[in-house]
């Protein structure tokens, strides 16, 4: 028999303490004591939202809207240039990021081109045709406005998610224009304050009021136009009212607010007069002009406060008010906290919309995690017995490379910081089953030429030998499976696959490497006749 | 201890018989498919919402349908899950009965509905996915894909190491395996999630890995003794590595078994799954991927 390597168990025996080390946090959990952390991660096996219990939220960000707002911005901007530059302008419209404007026949095309390049030649391609000016928008400077929009909403959903009080919420960019927020640990309770905190756009507006009506129709008629597309285009707009008074249902103002929650610098939950809950604001500097101007000019008016699109409160200005401000309405104490905190994080630039969205109540979790436990317990012990049952002393080689095995699987899925699902779970399980495979393809190779009369030494050699290739065919088909999954999966199978792949990989080394170390240290002294298979 | 001694059966002569239960399965799947126009897609790839509730006690899903509708329920389908002693059932929404926003209404309809009715006491939600259509389409479209690079990249792992004859072959028993999986899965009236499109890719995996064993047996033997002829190559190797087979299933099985009774009603499919495609996996190991390598081999030699 050949030696036993020394190389080998020290790397054995390396992992293995690694190892123990890297799990000992999963499994002592709150019993830790205080060094360790300082000394060793301290961070044990992270389990999913389908074993701990959250919310997962896949949020698609509207970034069409954003592409709409700049081009409205556009718009207003240029069709003010060409006016400064004396070309008359017909009519402006924009839609599927491009602009189009009209201007009345005779006017100087050249002129008005020029303008138009001058000022947004970087942004849009621009072009004429008769007496129209054409400006669309860029698809690189589409790129740039949707990276920017979905790390700005980001952003946001994470300070008002951290701000909420969870723990370890996380809130990661998902594919291309997708955003990732899961929460775990929430309970259903907290689901929908949790789903208004993120859905809600939270666009403040203060408008002055010029009519109030029982319904959208008096409020057309009341500008003597036809429709609300007529009403926006005389600069107005009617917006649906929430005050709390029922013959308020519906306000009108105008259509553009001179001031925005965007100047908010603090916010925070109050009481009005009657002691109900209120949110209080604060605006800091342009802002607090603007709202000085603004009241100011309009004292005796009802300045109506709007958020997204709904009046919330429509309070008669008393005095110039510059940088405080109330925001009254029928709020209970939590919504008037929740919305204090979303104002305080800003609005968002362009809607979100849940794509999808995975709650998990905690003893679902529990449930699942106690019965994977079992089962895996249970498929182990059988195959442990299975194998001393049918190959004896090498059952008992194979059953510790099996321990080995699965210590080192999951010592590298804490070390990788991969996430434990139910998937990973049952893939963890499997992995047990198939981990064996390999010391049976080389035992029957072993017994196989033991019958055809080899000596014990020579047959251990050839079994171990002439399998190495067929294991090695046989895992990287497996292991190129895991991979696809584990590039193309998300969620719950990306950590089916990664566990799959470390699985494979730590299967491998623990067939051809351990297995074949603890036969040789098991025959090391013995002048080998027999083997016991 | 050996379960199979030294064998000396023609497994070739057997194969004209066994493609005829392929061809069979096959159909049967294909025909189950169609009666039930398609796969039952969970909830991920139709988009939609789905409620996972448990309860204290037994009640027929009709009942409970029939409970669900007075209370304001517009489900479009409630279904038993797991194990019956589970009490687990799925109830389910098409996108256009339930949008994002109603879903906290539902919760809270449903849990009033639980405080209330006698049938529903003690009973919980355990959980609540809602899936978009965007994201349904994505992930189906995903999900085939997967498998179909998975099959490409197992294709031309094997024609570098193997011949082309014994690629194809592995190949068409892996499409084999899942056809029949899939046609299984749908007979037993599941729902085809995306646990499910794990379970299939496992089963591709073993499939392979399977069939890879025998044909390396096979191309030992064709190098060791190139006087024998093909067809008694074949039968050798598929000889030698029968024990490994059989064993080798029986030990998935063994895990599977538990994870199939005692892992919880999520896991229940994904057991499922496995295990019809651990059979379907190794008879095909045997009879249908050897069996092409010889009928390619016939055809090669008679051209």
């Amino acid at each position: 028999m050949k030696g036993v390597s020394r190389l080998w168990i020290t790397v054995i025996a390396l992992f293995s303490f690694l190892c123990v080390i890297l799990l000992t946090p999963t499994f002592m959990g709150d019993k830790l004591p205080s060094w360790w952390g300082k000394v060793f991660s301290s961070k044990g096996i992270s389990l999913g939202l389908d074993l701990e219990g959250g919310i997962f939220l896949l949020l698609g960000v509207e970034t069409e809207e954003g592409i709409e707002q700049e081009m409205l911005i556009v718009e207003e901007a240029l069709v003010s240039k060409f006016r400064e530059g004396r070309i008359l302008v017909k009519n402006s419209s924009v839609s599927d990021g491009t602009l189009t404007i009209g201007l009345f026949p005779g006017a100087d095309m050249d002129k008005a081109l020029e303008i138009a390049r001058d000022e947004f030649e970087e942004v849009a391609d621009i072009n004429s045709e008769g007496f129209l000016v054409r400006l669309s928008i860029k698809p690189s400077y589409v790129d740039e406005l949707e990276q920017n929009s979905i790390e700005r909403v980001r952003h946001i959903i994470e300070n008002r998610v951290k701000d909420f009080g969870l723990v370890e919420p996380s809130i990661q960019k998902s594919g291309d224009d997708r955003i990732l927020v899961q929460v775990p640990g929430a309970s259903k309770k907290d689901r929908q304050r949790i789903v208004n905190l993120i859905k809600k756009t939270a666009v403040l507006e203060f408008k002055i009021v010029r009519a109030v009506g029982a319904s959208r129709e008096n409020l057309v008629a009341a500008t003597e136009s036809e429709n609300e597309k007529q009403v926006r285009e005389k600069g107005l707009a009617i917006h649906e009212g929430d005050t709390g008074n029922q013959n308020e249902r519906f306000f009108l103002t105008e259509r553009l607010a001179s001031v925005t929650g965007e100047y908010i610098s603090d916010a925070r939950i109050t009481f009005d007069n009657y002691g109900n809950p209120a949110v209080g604001f604060t605006f800091r500097g342009e802002g607090a002009s603007k709202f000085g101007k603004l009241t100011e000019s309009n004292i005796g008016e009802r300045l109506a406060i709007v958020l997204d699109g709904v009046i919330k409160s429509a309070p008669t200005i008393q005095d110039k008010i510059t940088y405080q401000g109330t925001i009254t309405g029928t709020f209970t104490p939590e919504e008037a906290k929740d919305l204090a905190l979303i104002l305080r994080s800003g609005s968002l630039p362009v809607p979100v919309r849940v794509e999808q969205e995975r709650t998990v109540g905690p003893s679902l979790g529990q449930d699942s995690i106690e019965k994977g436990r079992f089962s895996m317990i249970v498929g182990g012990i059988l195959v442990l017995v299975f194998m001393v049952f049918f190959y004896r002393l090498q059952g008992v080689v194979a059953n510790a490379a099996l321990v080995l095995n699965i210590l080192f699987i999951m010592g590298f899925l804490s070390a990788f910081g991969v996430t434990l699902t139910l998937p990973g779970i049952a893939g963890l399980v499997l992995t047990l089953g198939m981990a064996v495979d390999g010391n049976i393809i080389i035992f029957e190779r072993i017994k196989e030429e033991l019958v055809a009369g080899k000596t014990a030494v020579h047959s251990i050699e050839t079994g171990y030998a002439r399998s190495v290739w067929t294991i090695l065919d046989a895992n990287v088909t497996t292991l190129l499976t895991a991979l696809i999954l584990f590039w193309l999966g998300t969620g719950p199978i990306k950590g089916f696959a990664a566990t799959l792949s470390i699985g494979i990989v730590s299967t491998v080394f623990s067939n051809l490497i351990v297995a074949r170390v603890f036969t040789n240290m098991l025959y090391r002294d013995k002048k080998l006749t027999e083997v016991s298979i | 201890m050996r379960i199979i001694g030294k064998l000396n059966y023609d497994f070739v002569d057997k194969m004209g018989g066994a493609m005829r239960i392929s061809i069979a399965l096959a159909v049967i799947s294909i025909a189950s498919l169609l009666y039930h126009q398609g796969p039952n897609w969970g909830v991920e790839f139709t988009g939609g919402t789905e409620i996972h509730i448990k309860l204290a006690k037994s009640l027929e899903t009709n009942v409970l349908k029939g409970e669900l509708a007075e209370s304001g329920f517009p489900s479009e389908s409630v279904q038993r899950f797991g194990l019956p002693g589970d009490n687990e059932h799925l109830i389910q929404f098409a996108p256009e009965l339930a949008t994002f926003d109603q879903i906290g209404d539902f919760q809270k309809s449903l849990e009033d509905l639980f405080a209330e009715s006698e049938n529903f006491q003690g009973a919980s939600i355990q959980r609540i996915d809602y899936i978009g259509p965007r994201v349904g389409k994505e992930l189906i479209t995903k999900a085939l894909l997967s498998i179909l690079i998975a099959c490409v990249g197992i294709l031309g792992y094997l024609v570098l190491r193997f011949e082309f004859g014994f690629a194809v072959g592995a190949v068409i028993a892996l499409i084999h395996d899942t056809l029949i999986t899939v046609g299984a899965i749908s007979l037993a009236d599941k729902e085809f999630t995306l646990a499910i499109v794990a379970a299939l890719l496992t089963v591709i995996g073993y499939s392979v890995n399977d069939t890879i064993v025998i044909f390396d047996r096979i191309r030992e033997n064709m190098g060791n003794f190139p006087e024998k002829g093909f067809r008694e190559l074949v039968n050798d190797g598929i000889s030698q590595t029968l024990s490994r087979t059989l064993l080798t299933a029986i030990t998935v099985f063994i895990v599977l078994v538990p994870l199939f009774f005692l892992g919880g009603s999520v896991i229940h499919d994904f057991a499922f799954t496995l295990m019809v495609g651990v059979i379907i996996g190794t008879y095909s190991s045997v009879f249908v991927a050897s069996a092409f390598v010889v009928y390619w081999r016939k055809r090669k030699e008679t051209i």
